[in-house]
């Protein structure tokens, strides 16, 4: 049985209907990406699936259990953290107590220390940094820390929107070389991105939405050497 | 351009199926045959009925004791049974009739029938109780009560023909549009004279009962919605159609007993009407509106001539006194909106109400002792006297046309000319280019502002203008009431207009409409004026009014379209919300 | 105007201002976490001081009790009052328009306020049994403390002023520990700053809505309490002007900002003790003084919110409007 299993997604607002029916799976231990141009509805189906919207029809299912009419902070609670688009991490709180939130519903103090050192471990500029307003940080250190706090939870799956949004080319590379290594650690991946090479090449499932549905599926290599996919989101003639 | 709606996510959507006309017919045991006769038999026995004593004595109020003619509450009752046998024809699709059921017959008749059933068993337990028995009922009172009894059984076991609209049928010659919105506008006007002339607590309430239950027949019926967009396509009419309902209730009236509360309803209509501009176009939420009232009232008695004013000697013309009163406003309009229009729109929430607060507490020191000599403190300016313009005194009767106006008929003539043109300012602005930017910037400041709308410089034009409405508002009441106090001019008092009632007329009507503040000022006045029960819970029952206003129907008894789909697709916001924020990462991405 | 008078004005400003910012925090706290201007606050606050006072009238242990000892009885009544209304309004007057326009919850809380004042109201006895008089201010006699006021130099401290700051002190000392050490505070902060996110970090933003009220309403009681003390009396109507002042207090130190609240409550409170003072101390400015004590505050709120609508300490408001 899949981890998370998405049956016939519809989500509108007011009676724009911005998800027209999409369905995927995410296997235990797989990444899956979502492609797509703006307003194809990635974003969306995240917020969906994590409870921040409630879908028009359809079913979401994770661990067998069915969530769309979950609400979100439960949702958490059973092992699916969502890093938002646009980082939002929380400006006027301190890196450290940004952390400590991504924990909250966590007790075992022993557990959630030892998980921020690791994530100081994985971001030593997080760590240099921990007593300073998160709203002091950079772009990517400030994704850093929103993977790193989305991580704090101890999440079953990890579903990260827009990571390598607005960063440079050297910050992107080394938030994806992040991601890669939490995939080889067997962290349960649901990626949304707009860098189609990047997200593709490390993922083993990939799908590609267009305005609200998906246009085609396939595994990550495969679609990455699609000759439409090629042409359309790696921007080759 | 209008059937260019975008196209993206309807293509799956396929249309609903009519549900509302899918829906299975009930009670199919009784034939409809019967249940109309019964409608109709019941109709011709109800006004029968209304020409027959229902009690034997004259100690309830409204002498329902004679036989040969209807009396009391006995007159609402034949012209509901009337009414019900017109809204048969509908059922029997006469000719031209169909006019009035487009969206189903037997809504319109389960409203009549209730309204007069309900209304006329409230009579008559009115008189049971307050009788003390059912003794004091006589053969006219059962046979009103079983011949309002039949239409309400035959409506309900006709099977609902509720469905959509038909297509509204071909346009009707001129004159015919022009004499349908006459005898609207002229039955609405009657309507509303009877409800401000009745004498009793029975008799309004009787009268309540029945407008309420066949306004809810009318309204499912759909022929108020036809008539209102018959109004929309013939403003000009309507306008005038109106203008001369209301002239002629003032000369419907015997005594000017009754033209007091007329006046009283005309000024806080017309007040609220100021302040839907504010609240309702430009979305910003006074809280002190009556203040403005109050310093154009101040600044209009002070120049009067009145004795008790610091001026004493000077008595301006009443335009310079409109001016000064306008102008005063106006300025302290500018003075409290332009430090707080630039915040955030709660910040002006709260400096009005301070304002509003803070005018009583002015006004009353400046007395002379705790303050300079102005005002005259708590006594307030008093001995205002009448107006007198081109040589006709307001204050004394005068006979026009065969028929006397007292004072309050005279003002009542000035306070519909003011009215008048409160409305047409708001038609005007309305449909101008400047209501247009303040719709824009009630809906979304930051997409305004990026149209190149200057947020800011039109929000002071609404607030100031607002200001000044009220200011020409309270130069006439100064006149009218020969006194100005400060204790007339609170957030809350017992008695319109204050501040908190206006702005549950504004929310009650419905915001951003014309007829739906004088609807809400009529109801909000009439209903504590004529209600004993209600005279010391009214603040106790606005209050509550508007909470569960702003919870089921926030966009009020007449809803502004525009204004509905605000209220109740929260939703779209959000998408717009959304696709901003997609566009912005995208723009992020670019730079990147 | 010697130094004395005008260390006694601070000092009466300083109690009067602490009263004001216990009031303040609750406006501040909601509007930082909802964007709500809860006029039904004032409201809360007047319930307070009748949930103690009924403490008091009907327990008759109680007043048998020094007032010192009875007070923290009465101050569990007051609390109880308050935060039982306040929850009432959040849960059935505020919580459903949660996503609605902006003017649809103003105006609910106008009319929360309205309807609260009268549901006071109703109880008033009146004089001869008639009818309810609308709009007669009859205040409710509260009790004081018996005791001869403290001298420090020239300066007389009254016993409720002396407690009102006491009180004042130990609550925000209380506030800034629940926020920055608690977890309910931390969720609260982040709330405040981002809800969705929060509600991603397993959050129930509800609940911390419903705790930011309870706080509020329970500091409200606080401030009830010390002004039945203060001026021997409440009223049905304390609320309006109380929660006016409040609000300023709240826009003058920044709102959103639960510090600043205080400190504009202490600001403006001190800041209309002296104004009024020297004003009626001398002669060619006597009759501008107390009559126009609130005219003054009202002056001081324009002036704010023209050179430094932030506030003081800067508000706390996230601008996702």
């Amino acid at each position: 049985m899949a981890l998370l299993e998405v049956r016939d997604l519809h989500v509108a607002y007011g009676k724009i209907e911005a998800v027209k029916g999409i369905s995927f799976e995410v296997e235990q231990g797989q990444v899956v990406t979502l492609i797509g141009t703006n307003g194809a509805g990635k974003t969306t189906t995240l917020r969906t699936i994590s409870g921040l919207l409630r879908p028009a029809a359809g079913r979401i299912m994770f661990d067998g259990k069915t969530i769309q009419n979950t609400p979100a902070h439960q949702i958490v609670s059973m092992g699916l953290a969502h890093s938002p688009e646009g980082r939002h991490i929380f400006p006027r709180m301190t890196i450290e107590e940004n952390l400590l939130l991504g924990a909250y519903l966590r007790k075992d103090a022993a557990g959630i220390a030892e998980d921020v050192s690791n994530a100081y471990s994985m971001f030593p500029i997080l760590g240099e940094r921990r007593s300073q307003a998160a709203g002091t940080l950079s772009g990517g250190e400030q994704q850093m820390l929103a993977m790193a706090r989305a991580l704090m939870c101890r999440p079953r799956l990890l579903m990260l929107d827009e990571p390598s949004m607005g960063l440079s080319p050297i910050m992107m590379k080394q938030i994806m070389d992040t991601i890669t290594q939490l995939k080889s650690s067997g962290t349960t991946i649901l990626l949304v991105e707009q860098n189609a090479q990047a997200a593709l090449s490390l993922a083993d499932q990939g799908h590609v939405l267009e305005v609200g549905r998906i246009a085609l599926s396939g595994r990550g290599a495969d679609l990455l050497h699609d000759e439409q996919v090629r042409k359309t989101y790696l921007g080759e003639e | 351009m209008a059937d260019k709606v975008p196209e993206w996510g309807s293509a799956s959507q396929p249309r609903q199926p009519d549900t509302l006309s899918a829906q299975p017919q009930r009670n199919a045991a009784v034939s409809p045959a019967l249940a109309k006769a019964l409608i109709g038999l019941g109709a011709l026995a109800t006004i029968a009925s209304t020409f027959l004593a229902w009690t034997w004595t004259t100690s309830f109020p409204g002498d329902l004791s004679v036989t040969g003619y209807p009396g009391g509450n006995q007159v609402i009752t034949l012209v509901v049974g009337v009414l019900l046998l017109v809204a048969l024809g509908t059922a029997y699709g006469l000719p031209g009739l169909r006019w009035l059921a487009p969206r189903g017959h037997v809504r319109l008749l389960r409203g009549l029938a209730l309204a007069g059933a309900v209304s006329t068993w409230y009579i008559l337990l009115a008189v049971a109780i307050e009788l003390n028995g059912i003794a004091n009922w006589v053969t006219g009172s059962w046979v009103a009560l079983t011949a309002t009894a039949l239409p309400v059984a035959g409506a309900f076991l006709l099977a609902d023909d509720r469905h959509e609209a038909a297509r509204p049928p071909a346009a009707l010659p001129r004159w015919a549009q022009t004499v349908i919105i006459l005898a609207a506008i002229i039955s609405a006007m009657f309507i509303a004279d009877y409800g401000i002339t009745t004498s009793f607590t029975e008799e309004f309430i009787g009268f309540a009962l029945a407008v309420g239950l066949a306004a809810w027949g009318l309204n499912s019926s759909g022929v108020l919605a036809r008539l209102t967009e018959l109004n929309a396509r013939n403003r000009v009419a309507t306008s005038a159609a109106a203008f001369a309902a209301a002239l002629l209730f003032v000369f419907l009236q015997t005594s000017d007993q009754y033209n007091t509360i007329a006046d009283d309803i005309l000024i806080f209509a017309t007040v609220a009407l100021g302040l839907n501009i504010v609240v309702g176009l430009a979305g910003l939420l006074d809280l002190g509106y009556v203040a403005f009232l109050g310093v154009g009232a101040y600044s209009a008695a002070l120049v009067s001539g009145a004795a008790s004013s610091r001026f004493a000697h000077t008595a301006l013309p009443f335009w310079a006194q409109i001016l000064i009163g306008v102008g005063v406003s106006i300025i302290a309009g500018v003075i409290i909106g332009a430090p707080t229009l630039r915040l955030r729109g709660d910040y002006l929430a709260i400096v009005t109400l301070g304002f509003g607060e803070i005018f009583r507490i002015v006004v009353n020191n400046l007395n002379g002792v705790s303050g300079p000599s102005l005002t005259n403190g708590p006594e307030g300016v008093y001995g205002v006297p009448d107006l007198s313009l081109f040589g006709y005194d307001f204050g004394k009767p005068h006979v026009l046309f065969g028929v006397t106006f007292g004072k309050f008929g005279n003002y009542y003539l000035l306070l519909l000319v003011a009215m008048a043109i409160v409305v047409f300012i708001y038609a005007r602005v309305n449909e101008s280019r400047l209501g247009r930017a303040w719709v824009a910037i009630r809906e979304d400041e930051t997409a305004a502002e990026a149209m190149g709308i200057h947020g800011y410089r039109f929000k002071l034009l609404a607030f100031a203008l607002g200001a000044s409405l009220a200011g020409f508002a309270g130069t006439i009441n100064a006149h009218l009431l020969n006194t100005v106090t400060p204790d007339q001019y609170m957030f809350s008092a017992s008695s319109p207009p204050n501040s908190a009632f206006l702005l549950a007329a504004v929310v009650l009507g419905g915001m951003g409409t014309i007829s739906g503040p004088l609807l809400g000022a009529s109801l909000l006045y009439l209903v504590p004026a004529k209600f004993e029960f209600f005279q010391n819970k009214q603040l106790l029952l606005f209050g509550l009014a508007l909470i569960l206003m702003m919870r089921f129907r926030p966009e009020g008894l007449v809803p502004n379209k525009r204004r509905q789909l605000e209220f109740h697709e929260e939703e779209v916001a959000e998408a717009e919300a959304h696709a901003v924020a997609e566009a912005d990462a995208s723009e992020a991405e670019a730079v990147a | 105007m010697t130094t004395t008078v005008f260390l006694q004005l601070v000092t009466n400003g300083i109690a009067q201002g602490a009263m004001y910012g216990l009031i303040a925090v609750g406006y501040t706290m909601v509007y930082g976490i909802i964007q709500l201007i809860n006029f039904a606050h004032g409201e809360f606050f007047m319930f307070g001081g009748f949930g103690a006072l009924a403490v008091y009238l009907w327990i008759p242990p109680v007043q048998h009790l020094p007032l010192l000892a009875a007070l923290p009885i009465m101050l569990v009544g007051g609390m109880i009052a308050s935060v039982v209304i306040a929850v009432l309004a959040e849960r059935f007057a505020y919580r459903p328009l949660r996503n609605a326009p902006r003017l649809a919850p103003l105006i609910t809380a106008i009319g929360v306020s309205i309807l609260l004042q009268q549901l006071v109201f109703l109880w008033y006895p009146q004089p001869g049994g008639g009818k309810v008089q609308v709009g007669v201010n009859a205040p409710v006699q509260f009790p004081t403390f018996a005791g001869k006021p403290f001298h420090l130099g020239g300066v007389l401290i009254q016993r409720a002023n002396l407690l009102t700051v006491i009180v004042a002190f130990l609550c925000m000392a209380y506030l800034a520990y629940f926020v920055a050490k608690t977890r309910t505070g931390r969720a609260m902060q982040a709330t405040a700053q981002d809800p969705d996110t929060a509600r991603l970090m397993g959050i129930n933003t509800d609940k911390v809505i419903v705790v930011a009220f309870v706080l509020g309403a329970a500091f409200a009681a606080v401030a009830s309490i010390t002004y039945g003390l203060r001026f021997g009396q409440v009223s049905y109507d304390m609320g309006f002007s109380a929660g006016l002042k409040a609000f300023t207090a709240a826009v003058l130190g920044g709102i959103g900002n639960i510090y600043g609240a205080m400190v504009g409550g202490l600001v403006l409170g001190i800041a209309e003790q002296v104004t009024t003072g020297v004003l009626a101390n001398y002669h060619a400015t006597q009759q501008w003084g107390t009559a126009w004590q609130d005219v003054w505050a009202f002056l001081l709120l324009i002036i704010v919110l023209l050179v430094r609508p932030q506030g003081l300490l800067g508000e706390r408001v996230a601008d996702r409007a």
